[in-house]
């Protein structure tokens, strides 16, 4: 046991010696999330630019260019009608609301129409427009309506209603859609660096059995078995922080919610570790060189992470995809995490748990087995 | 007390054989040349004395103890000096005899003395904080050396600790090796350089296919391939010289004469020197040269295997 303790001192030492190391394992994990920042992270109450065209000087034309001017996030200015394709195309504004004479006259009469919206942005940008502009017309309309034509009736009721004696008071509800798919990335990019790590680490194996110190290791009473634990605890233990920094960082530092509890977050990290290193185990146990296990790693991992969903959502990916997916362990660990943020009780998670425990034994059996047949001890003596 | 015990050892490879039935023991004390030439089996036998290959058959013991029932306490008396040289280029040459002596229990005070005492040993106190990467050939084998003795290991296995470095490192290593030895280490070395095993080897086996074909001292060997030695007298003139007499002498089986040398063979157990040089001063015939010639390693092992050792 001090032996073993002592093997993996010295494996720390010397890989965290090179401070590079310290920025690799720790953090190239912190780039997941300031990816997903930028992907996810802007604000949604970013202001809407919005331009007004008024062809229709009346009191009902100018109240209502007041009421949208009055709505929270919506910037407006008046534009020409010959500008109205420039500042659209330019992406100076989102789109232009053109009030056409007899506006007024339409609005009073109950039935609104010449009014017109401009915009290459589609629905995304017209829908809230209208939502909130057709609201209000409608409600003038109705007026009109009731005061069948009388004017000095529609005035009136039009007065009491633009002094109306109740608030409308606002609250906006937080879009926490957003932190799910910050926290889909940043876990997917994630699980690619522990595979990375795993496999850089795992690597020394054979870069020690290249410099033949593996061989003067196993001379002494260290025996294969005990140096190959002492790798598995060394990348547990670097996996480890960097799970830890990270969940650390993106809750205190970024304020991304995950919605799961830390201990289940990290319970399945902890258990896609132990897979990451049954899979760097396998491919340094097939590998004939550091060079052919580096180039083996990359293979493995940048590749299975794109179709495991680790940077997009699997759902958008072709049927025949996802069905591929549904063999790597990357997906069950992005699964198993998606379904604890919908709310699903951690207990009830037990067959995905039970995958990836089951990736996890496969790996280590294979890398064993294979391992167990190299008896080759080259050309130590 | 055999410090090292090999019972009717076998290692096969598939179907190759690479170490057959083979008997073999160290006394304590010796420094034991192990010679044989590439593919003889010889670091087969080497990894399954320091515990990187398990035999197929047969027993190893260290001590007196089975190295597979016991290899804790086998490894812990030995200490490897591999052939290629196993050290860490980015720890310092201290770090890197600190953390070998580590693996075998040494710690705190204990392990820094043992640490300073081997890196003084091989004459590297003043470059202990240097990188390997550094170093010349030589001091990388000095710091190879001293990795596998700071834990003070009863044998050593020294394997081509001389292989390309410089004659002073060379003549450095070999007085160690010796030093080791007085000290109270018992040493089994391996060498191409066949004046290296000569020189410092106090018995010495010779394997070949997988079997020690020969084993002995240096004397012992070189009687197996010949009962005689020659000594070669270079004279002014043969002219007075009566080789009836010479012949007479006890010991003397022949001579022979070429120009102005003249080569005479001798039982290799009589000491007859004297008698001959008072021979030819009798006959009043002037010596020029002398010089007995007898066969050395290098001819026994070529006679033995069929092959030079570099083969």
């Amino acid at each position: 046991m001090r032996d073993l303790v002592w093997l993996i001192r010295h494996t720390l030492k010397r890989t965290f010696s090179n401070k590079r190391n310290i920025l690799l394992y720790f953090g190239t994990p912190l780039i997941g999330i300031i990816i997903s920042l930028l992907v996810y992270g802007g604000s949604t109450a970013k202001d809407l630019h919005v331009g007004m065209v008024n062809h229709d000087p009346h009191y009902i034309t100018n109240d209502t260019i007041r009421f949208i001017k009055s709505i929270e996030h919506i910037s407006v200015t008046n534009v020409k009608e010959s500008e109205i394709d420039d500042k659209i195309t330019s992406g100076k504004l989102d789109c232009v609301v053109i009030f056409h004479s007899g506006f007024s006259q339409s609005v009073q009469e109950g039935r609104p129409s010449h009014i017109q919206i401009v915009s290459i942005r589609g629905t995304e940008i017209t829908g809230f427009i209208k939502s909130y502009l057709y609201h209000y017309i409608d409600n003038i309309a109705a007026l009109g309506q009731i005061a069948k034509g009388d004017e000095h009736t529609f005035l009136e009721m039009y007065k009491r209603y633009q002094q109306a004696p109740f608030n409308m008071s606002v609250h906006s509800l937080q879009d926490t859609s957003k932190h799910k798919y910050m926290t889909y990335q940043t876990i997917g990019y994630l699980l690619m660096i522990m595979l990375l790590s795993a496999g850089n680490l795992a690597e020394i194996i054979i870069k020690e059995k290249e410099n033949r110190t593996y061989f003067r290791l196993l001379s002494t009473p260290i025996n294969a078995k005990q140096y190959v634990l002492s790798n598995v605890i060394v990348n547990m233990i670097v996996m480890t922080g960097q799970i830890i920094i990270t969940l650390i960082m993106m809750d205190t530092v970024f304020h991304i919610k995950t919605n799961i509890p830390f201990w289940q977050m990290t319970t399945i990290l902890m258990l896609f570790a132990l897979v990451a290193i049954g899979v760097a185990l396998m491919t340094v146990a097939f590998a004939s060189s550091s060079a052919s296990s580096g180039a083996m790693q990359n293979l493995l991992t940048v590749p299975t992470c794109m179709l495991a969903g680790c940077f997009w959502p699997v759902d958008i990916m072709p049927a025949f995809a996802q069905k591929m997916a549904d063999f790597l362990p990357q997906r069950w660990a992005l699964d198993t995490l998606l379904k604890l943020q919908q709310g699903h009780h951690f207990g009830s998670l037990y067959l995905n748990i039970l995958i990836l425990f089951a990736f996890a034994l496969a790996f280590f059996l294979i890398a064993v087995y294979k391992f167990g047949r190299n008896h080759s001890v080259g050309n130590f003596l | 007390m055999n410090i090292l015990e090999i019972k009717n050892v076998t290692k096969k490879f598939g179907d190759f054989i690479a170490v057959d039935n083979m008997s073999l023991t160290v006394a304590e004390g010796e420094i034991f040349g192990f010679l044989g030439a590439n593919g003889a089996g010889k670091s087969t036998t080497i990894n399954m004395i320091s515990g990187l290959l398990r035999p197929n058959a047969g027993e190893i013991k260290i001590l007196g103890k089975d190295i597979g029932k016991h290899s804790h306490f086998a490894k812990r008396n030995i200490g490897i000096v591999p052939q290629d040289i196993a050290i860490y280029e980015d720890l310092t040459a201290y770090e890197n005899v600190k953390f070998f002596a580590g693996l075998y229990g040494l710690r705190g005070s204990q392990l820094h003395e043992r640490v300073e005492e081997a890196l003084q040993f091989v004459g590297l106190s003043d470059k202990q904080k240097s990188y390997p990467k550094n170093f010349s050939g030589g001091m990388k084998r000095r710091l190879n050396i001293a990795c596998a003795i700071a834990h003070r290991p009863k044998l050593i296995i020294m394997d081509e600790p001389t292989v390309g470095i410089d004659p002073q490192s060379r003549n450095y290593i070999l007085a160690s090796v010796k030093k080791l030895n007085e000290m109270g280490c018992t040493i089994i070395y391996t060498s191409h350089y066949m004046e290296e095993v000569e020189e410092i080897c106090t018995r010495i086996a010779i394997i070949d296919h997988g079997k020690i074909i020969a084993e002995g001292t240096k004397e012992q060997l070189e009687a197996i391939i010949t009962n005689t030695k020659d000594v070669w007298i270079g004279v002014k003139s043969m002219d007075n010289m009566d080789i009836n007499k010479l012949k007479a002498i006890s010991g003397v089986k022949a001579v022979q004469c070429e120009e102005n040398m003249v080569k005479i063979s001798s039982d290799i157990g009589v000491n007859n020197l004297n008698r001959i040089i008072q021979c030819l001063m009798n006959d009043g015939v002037e010596i020029r040269s002398l010089e007995e010639k007898s066969p050395n390693l290098e001819t026994v092992f070529l006679t033995l295997t069929g092959r030079n050792l570099r083969d």
